[in-house]
């Protein structure tokens, strides 16, 4: 019994205070929501006609169109950059090969200052191969400017990534000196080099390079070199990228390149 | 084109300069530069003379263009006057060959790829 007094006292206390605030509500509705909450008008229509409007267009307004309008070019923009990364990531992961690489692999020729150079020593940057000899009439001059042109647009974006080299295909006449000597009219930074002419001639096969030298030369005789004329470009693990042809502008090339170079993930020597 | 005469004459490029390591000095820039220049006045006369290959029509370019072609043999190495001339039928036969396919409603060519050891094996000199 006593229980049941005690439940029944807070109840009517409790109803009390309870209608008071629920007055307190309706008038503070009254005075200070009730606007909202009466008229439609949140973004405040004058007219009804702004109201039919606004009706009509639904949820749409120019922000809303320039909001469209930016997440549609923005989305465009990324698939089209994502679809031309795919696609240089599928010719790289294509020609790195499962197993023997199908272009480049084990050689051996001296620098133009006698120094070893392996295909170890293509590893840790970008190497960017040119096969050519020095006394090339016209085709290798204007390989190498445009290599030239290549080297500074590279450098200009990635800083120092790119290994220039150019490998000498006529080692009979195209000693140290003689090759040091054409490739400062070109660039500095390309790093000359041949080999004997077994060592030339492993390299051109490795590279897939048509190689025509006969290997008994005369002192001085007069001959031309026939070989292939592309610029590989190797990754800094030393594994074959792609092949520049003839037919890129000295743009087209670089544009390659600084992509690849933009591509890659893994370590990148920059000194 | 003074200087350029001068460096033409000091050294022919017929016969190469050995370097000091037993190889032979490549002709430098301005020497290619007199070398194409020469050339070109070569093959301007053969224009002149409606003479496309030199080679075969031999005889008659001696006697049309003879200055200068002594010229140009003077200014580039006899491999190279060889390679010039063999070039420019070349680049003429290339040139008429392209332009017999778009007659025939060939569009355009294909476009430089990536991957250029798909494309036609380009050969150089």
């Amino acid at each position: 019994m006593p229980k049941r007094e005690i439940h029944s006292t807070p109840l009517i206390s409790q109803s009390t205070p309870r209608s008071h605030s629920i007055m307190r509500h309706e008038q503070s509705l009254r005075q200070g929501l009730r606007p909202q909450l009466s008229s439609p008008p949140r973004r405040g229509y004058k007219t009804v006609q702004q109201a039919k409007d606004r009706a009509k267009l639904g949820p749409f307004s120019w922000q809303a169109g320039i909001l469209f309008l930016f997440a549609g070019v923005g989305l465009t923009i990324y698939f089209r950059y994502e679809k031309a990364r795919m696609a240089r990531a599928r010719i790289a992961e294509a020609n790195k090969g499962i197993g023997k690489p199908l272009i480049g692999g084990p050689f051996h020729l001296t620098t133009t200052s006698g120094a070893d150079f392996t295909d170890a020593n293509i590893k840790g940057k970008y190497s960017l191969i040119y096969f050519g000899f020095t006394h090339c009439p016209d085709i290798c001059p204007e390989e190498l400017d445009k290599m030239a042109g290549m080297i500074d647009l590279v450098k200009a974006k990635h800083g120092n990534v790119l290994r220039p080299l150019f490998i000498s295909c006529d080692p009979a006449r195209d000693t140290p000196e003689v090759i040091e000597k054409y490739l400062v009219e070109f660039h500095p930074d390309i790093v000359g080099m041949t080999g004997t002419w077994q060592e030339v001639k492993d390299v051109c096969k490795a590279y897939r390079v048509y190689f025509s030298t006969p290997p008994d030369v005369k002192p001085g005789q007069d001959y031309l070199v026939d070989h292939s004329i592309y610029f590989y470009l190797m990754d800094p693990d030393g594994d074959f990228v792609e092949a520049i042809g003839r037919n890129f502008t000295m743009d087209a090339a670089a544009k390659v390149i600084n992509d690849h170079v933009g591509d890659w993930k893994g370590k990148l020597d920059k000194a | 084109m003074g200087w350029f005469g001068l460096t033409a004459d000091k050294k022919n490029p017929a016969d190469p300069e050995p370097s000091s390591d037993g190889g032979y000095v490549a002709p430098d820039r301005s020497t290619r530069a007199v070398c194409y220049e020469m050339r070109d006045q070569f093959f301007q006369c053969l224009d002149r003379h409606d003479i496309l290959d030199s080679v075969k029509e031999d005889e008659k370019a001696k006697k049309v263009c003879g200055p200068e072609l002594a010229g140009f043999e003077k200014s580039c190495a006899s491999s190279w006057v060889t390679y010039f001339k063999k070039r420019r039928v070349f680049e003429y036969q290339k040139e008429e060959t392209i332009r017999r396919l778009e007659g025939e409603g060939a569009v355009g060519r294909p476009p430089p790829t990536a991957g250029g050891i798909a494309t036609t094996a380009l050969r150089g000199k």
